[in-house]
């Protein structure tokens, strides 16, 4: 008779991704931002990707709950960059130079945001009309703005980066809810297989999407 | 030749002597060596990653557990009080040193028909070529009344053959070629094959112990640690009936071939055992078992059938567990189910696919597989588990699809068939023992 | 030696860096019975753990969060565009993407697997013979290899056969074989495996490209187009095109990477050690600073340890080998001022614009499929291919369709045509039009070397560790960008006769500096290069330290200006190369082997 049965299964790296579960979205209760943080947040996800005859958008996607539990891994703690000083500002095209980690360019950037809103409008930007949100975010994204030393366009490149990521991930990090954002690509995910399809020239690939943790759609 | 020179040349002579029987003694003691990968003492007697033969390894029965002893020649934890004939009655026959009888979880009805030749080497291998490791062996945990041994000595009485008979019924066997002859000794004897193959009965004795037993021999056993030994007789969907010579020595030799890969407790058989054979023994082993006539030998045949292949290359997934065969399975098995040997083993036509107790299958969707590397195949390959991914009726649809298709004809297997495994299968190994390549 | 680290057993050979090149002379050293260990600064890496299926498959930690890359929170490198600049520190992944970890970028590559075309080993050689001296344009560093392309044939092909390369010959021992690169030199053998099959669109680019005129080829790819045994007796599956390459170590054994192909043989091998997680700080020499008597390094543990060895060889990324030897002194720096000096001299890049051709919407391109080193390429404007006279600039550029699977993140990022926004309900309709129904045109250009632009120690920032960052001082060149706003106008002709809906054409502009912000490529080059004069390489063409002859840096630091081609096979020859001298020279007799 042999022993040790237990054959390899999987490293924990896989085991905890297959397992993963993320919180149902309707109740999910914000662990990084506060109130007036995430009003903002859902209220810039519904402009960035809003929803229209294309696809979901961002806050079906729970792309929010993403960017939350995003702030409580490594990379918002700028673990995986160079944060060493001294930082000294120079041109845009020899990359980012400024002390603060994701978590910090959120802090100020939404708080630099609303102020601005007040200030303008009178109302946070939650509060305001989408065409007016649309406004204040293309001042953001063109850099016309500064948030203390936080030029604008700095926070609303990190912004829209990580809500891409959000849509488009594996919903294993909180968002892509019902891979609603490789639906609408036509991405088939973690299949990973193409042997059958990779010379039939023009023809259609029927199958739908799948998930590390196995979810289709 | 002066006078002077006599003592010289007496001297050398002497050293000559000496020299020589040194050698002859290495030759013994590497002949042991050879004979205890024969019989794959190490598999059961080292807990893996710890010294050689120390014991320790646990048994999960349903009687019970137990643990292998020590087989070091330590004096107080091992066998180093072991008299040559004291060892050979313990390893032929179950008789410890002190009387007691072990349990039958130690292969003697195999072993019983170990040659004395064989049997001596293996003394000296183990008393002058393993390093003595003083470790005591926690004792067993059988559950009463399997926790007392005189029973077994009942067992023993009854079921295990004496070792003259044995060796003389060896004996008298004629055999088609000397090669068939070593094989049979090497399968029924040291190998204890039928220990995991050979069903057995109620009171646990294999109902057969060699070839001339019946065509029970080597016809699948019973579950080994939840993993169910496939047949190795010629039976052509679930026995050896489509694998050549040539196959089963490369099997023996790396655990894949291009009809199937090793799991389960074939991996360590290899990993301690066959893979050291000589190319001649594994060879005797294959035509030895080649020899084995079928169980059941009016089966129809397993032909390749090209309809689930055809439909899943179409996009069609409406069978049940097609889809998931497709999103789990086919990137390395491949949507033909003939996947790419020897790298990712073929599910279509594959025995282990098809044996009527579908637990082997169920067990390596749940906890994966490492194909371990050998001495000829450095690389090691890995199945994930996909007990976290997949439900119980999951497992089931891919299980009854895969049993289905191309060709392969065995019966649907349902969640509570998965049910009863999953509460078995453990987490399986820890990352730092996964190969790394 | 330092005074406070600890000192080990002496060994035969220490290999510093555990990728590519590192595997293949530590697996060289073991075969000719030295004793190696190999320290590689980042974890131990598998396929069961780091390449799991499905687990692993998984866009954001792959190429976002980089799991596999290089921690840039302990060691970066600075960058500016000019000597009047002041270097910043490259604080975020972006333009460039080294390796880390036991296989390094090996394990994460793509796999374009290509043979140095003959005359990029002497390109300077080759321009003043066709054009005449004065073609090269005023501070263009413009060297020989010192080797030729005959003498690295049997290691390339060597390389080849190890990493299973699947590719189609064009000629063989001189002889016609196949349908294979006609610009590409006769070979020893064709390739160990046939061409993977072409994705659709590669497949209509190679007919497109042929109407026009080009000679299109299937990609050498270290991408196994069925199962494989190298020589070594390492098993590879075949490459399924899952469209997870780059960025991911492969789930199905089918992309080559050292901790395939080479090290299931080297783990076991009784001569080798592998050390994980050790960073050298330096190489350590003797008291006249001829020769080298080990490294000293840090583990995880931040103890530091001396490890003398009769040979020490640097198998680092391009400019980590640089570093070490600048942190070691071994050889002379580089001064741009007087053009003297050698370590940081000709550093290098890779000049890649990439172009994008909308079809009919009724055709799904499907980018999700693909293999990283799979694709369609034609070299018609490659290395000296074509007659550069007329058009007054140096270099070439292959161009290509090497769709190695686009998910779904890149995608996004993406985005749409030229004038979409990068957001909302305009964006998503472009961005889902491009990603269905578009393809990408890789203009994969050379970028030859310049007196201005070179690598040196920063005089600012500090590693983990407390040693000077490197600094790269780069821009692009009027030449380079003459020579890619030629080719790309080809990629037009080409998109045309694909029946293109829309094209964008991208070119590198004149006057827009080098920009650290986006993804270029990982192809870096030069800093020490391989050479026949002292005074212009700082190895010579046995990739030994013209200084201290026991130091051997292997690596693209050794080439001396930047090709069109992907560097590995040529990194991969090099080894090769330089393990046959060590190995058939050097070990018998320790000492210079060029003088």
């Amino acid at each position: 008779m042999q022993g040790v049965a237990g054959v390899a299964a999987c490293s924990t790296f896989l085991s905890s991704r297959m397992r993963a579960a993320t919180p149902p979205a309707k109740a999910y209760t914000p662990r990084f931002f506060d109130g007036a943080e995430w009003d903002f947040l859902l209220a810039a996800c519904d402009r960035l990707i809003p929803a229209d005859e294309n696809g979901p958008g961002a806050l079906a996607l729970d792309v929010p709950r993403f960017l939350d539990m995003q702030m409580d891994t490594p990379y918002a703690h700028g673990a995986q960059w160079f944060m060493d000083g001294p930082f000294v500002q120079g041109p845009d095209n020899l990359g980012y130079q400024l002390p603060y980690d994701p978590r910090t360019l959120y802090r100020r950037g939404i708080a630099g945001m609303n102020a601005h809103a007040a200030t303008r409008h009178g109302r946070p930007f939650a509060s305001l009309a989408p065409s007016v949100q649309d406004e204040l975010l293309q001042a953001a994204e063109k850099g016309t703005l500064a948030f203390g030393d936080i030029p604008s366009r700095v926070f609303f490149d990190q912004l829209l980066a990580n809500v891409m990521e959000g849509a488009f991930s594996d919903p294993v990090h909180g968002g892509n809810t019902r891979l609603g954002g490789w639906v609408m690509l036509g991405f088939p995910g973690a299949r990973a297989d193409f042997m059958d399809w990779v010379d039939r020239y023009g023809a259609h690939y029927p199958l739908g999407s799948i998930s590390i943790s196995g979810e289709t759609a | 030749m002066s006078w002077m020179r006599l003592p010289v040349a007496g001297m050398i002579a002497f050293l000559a002597l000496g020299i020589a029987a040194a050698r002859a003694d290495d030759d013994v003691r590497e002949r042991g060596a050879y004979v205890a990968r024969t019989a794959d003492c190490e598999a059961c007697h080292t807990v893996p990653g710890q010294a050689p033969f120390a014991g320790g390894l646990e048994f999960h029965l349903p009687t019970g557990t137990l643990y292998a002893p020590n087989i070091t020649p330590d004096a107080r934890t091992g066998i180093g009080r072991y008299s040559e004939a004291e060892f050979i009655r313990a390893v032929r026959q179950g008789i410890r040193r002190d009387g007691a009888t072990l349990y039958p979880a130690m292969p003697y009805p195999s072993y019983a028909r170990m040659t004395d030749e064989d049997l001596h080497a293996l003394y000296v291998y183990f008393m002058q070529g393993v390093k003595p490791v003083s470790h005591a062996v926690v004792q067993d945990g059988m559950t009463w009344p399997f926790s007392m041994r005189w029973p077994l000595a009942v067992w023993r009485w009854l079921f295990a053959p004496n070792p003259r008979d044995a060796l003389q019924q060896s004996g008298a066997r004629t055999f088609p070629d000397p090669l068939v002859a070593r094989g049979s000794y090497l399968v029924e004897g040291p190998g204890h094959c039928g220990a995991c193959h050979t069903p057995r009965a109620v009171t646990m004795q294999e109902k057969a112990l060699t070839a001339v037993d019946g065509t029970l021999y080597l016809s699948g056993g019973g579950p080994v640690d939840g993993w169910r030994p496939v047949s190795l007789r010629g039976d052509n969907r679930t026995g050896l009936g489509r694998w050549n010579e040539q196959d089963i020595v490369r099997f023996l030799a790396t655990g894949r071939m291009p009809l199937g890969a090793a799991f389960g407790g074939m991996t360590d058989a290899i990993a301690h055992g066959t893979q050291h054979m000589t190319p001649q023994d594994q060879l005797a082993i294959a035509r030895y078992l080649k020899t084995l006539s079928p169980l059941t030998p009016m089966a129809e045949g397993w032909t390749y059938d090209p309809t689930a292949a055809d439909a899943l290359r179409g996009g069609d997934v409406s069978a049940r567990g097609a889809r998931l065969y497709v999103d789990n399975c086919a990137a390395c098995h491949r949507t033909d189910g003939r996947a790419y040997p020897t790298t990712f083993p073929p599910l279509a036509g594959n025995p282990v696919v098809m044996d009527p107790t579908p637990d082997s299958l169920i067990r390596i969707v749940l906890a994966g597989n490492t194909l371990r590397a050998t001495r000829q195949t450095p690389s090691a390959f890995v199945m994930p588990g996909f007990a976290a991914r997949m439900n119980d009726q999951a497992v089931a649809d891919t299980v009854t699809f895969i049993r289905a298709a191309w060709g392969n004809n065995a019966p649907p297997v349902s969640p509570s068939d998965v049910a009863a495994v999953r509460r078995t299968t453990t987490g399986g190994a820890a990352p730092a023992s996964l190969p790394l390549n | 030696m330092s005074a406070d680290a600890r000192r080990l057993r002496p060994v035969d050979v220490v290999i510093v860096g555990g990728g590519w090149a590192g595997s293949i002379m530590a697996k060289e050293m073991t075969e000719a019975g030295r004793s190696v260990v190999m320290l590689e600064r980042g974890a131990d890496r598998s396929t069961a753990a780091d390449g799991a299926y499905p687990a692993s498959l998984d866009e954001l930690e792959a190429n976002f969060r980089y799991r596999l890359f290089q921690d840039l929170s302990k060691n970066t490198v600075t960058i500016r565009n000019n000597s009047q600049q002041t270097a910043l520190p490259y604080r975020r992944m972006s333009a460039f993407l080294p390796g880390e970890g036991v296989g390094g970028a090996g394990l994460h590559w793509s796999g374009v697997h290509f043979r140095m075309p003959p005359d990029d080993l002497r390109l300077r050689s080759r321009v003043i013979e066709k054009y005449g001296r004065r073609f090269i344009p005023e501070g263009m560093n413009l060297q020989d290899y010192g080797v030729t392309y005959e003498e690295l044939e049997p290691f390339f092909d060597k390389a080849e056969k190890v990493f299973g390369t699947s590719g189609e010959a064009y000629m063989v021992d001189g002889k016609v074989v196949g349908n294979g690169n006609v610009f590409s030199p006769s070979r020893s053998d064709t390739f160990p495996l046939p061409a993977l099959k072409d994705v659709y669109t590669a497949h209509l680019f190679r007919k497109a490209a042929a109407e026009v005129g080009f000679h299109p080829y299937s990609l050498p790819a270290a991408n196994a187009s069925r199962q494989y045994v190298n020589p070594y007796g390492v098993q590879m599956g075949p490459c399924n095109f899952c469209g997870y390459c780059s960025g991911y170590a492969c789930y199905m054994y089918s992309k080559a990477s050292p901790n395939v192909n080479i090290l299931p043989v080297l783990r076991r091998h009784p001569l080798f050690e592998l050390r994980p997680r050790c960073h050298v700080l330096r190489v350590e020499k003797d008291a006249d600073g001829r020769r080298a008597t080990g490294v000293t390094y840090i583990d995880a543990q931040g103890q530091v340890f001396t490890q003398p060895a009769e040979l020490v060889i640097l198998t680092a990324f391009q400019f980590h080998n640089v570093r070490l030897m600048l942190l070691s002194g071994i050889g002379r720096p580089y001064d741009p001022v007087h053009n003297e000096g050698v370590v940081g001299r000709n550093f290098v890049y890779q000049n890649v614009t990439t172009s994008t051709v909308w079809l009919d919407p009724k055709v799904e391109t499907n980018q999700y499929i693909g293999a990283g080193g799979g694709g369609v390429a034609f070299d018609d404007f490659n290395s000296e291919n074509f007659d550069h006279g007329p058009l007054g600039f140096v270099g070439g550029s292959p161009v290509w369709v090497n769709q190695a699977g686009v998910r779904a993140i890149a995608a996004a990022n993406a985005g749409g045509p030229p004038g979409t926004p990068r957001w909302g309900s305009a964006w998503k309709a472009g961005m889902i039009d491009t990603y269905r129904h578009s393809l990408r045109i890789d203009a994969h250009g050379a970028n030859m070397a310049y007196r201005d632009v070179y690598l040196d120690l920063d005089p600012t920032w500090k590693d983990a560790y407390g040693q000077p960052l490197l600094r790269m001082t780069f821009d692009w060149k009027d030449n380079d960008i003459r020579m890619n706003r030629y080719v790309v106008d080809r990629i037009g002709d080409v998109a045309k006769a694909m029946g293109a809906r829309r094209t964008h054409l991208v070119r590198r502009e004149f006057g827009v500096p080098f920009d650290t912000r986006q993804y270029q490529t990982t192809h870096l080059g030069g800093g020490a290069v391989m050479g026949e004069d002292p005074q212009t390489s700082a190895l010579n063409r046995y990739l030994q330290s013209w200084d201290v002859h026991n130091v051997f840096v292997i690596g693209a630091n050794a080439f001396p200006q930047g090709t069109g081609y992907n560097p590995t096979g040529m990194v991969a020859a090099l080894a090769y190369w330089a393990a046959h001298h060590i190995r058939t020279t050097y070990l018998a007799q320790p000492g210079p082997l060029a003088g």
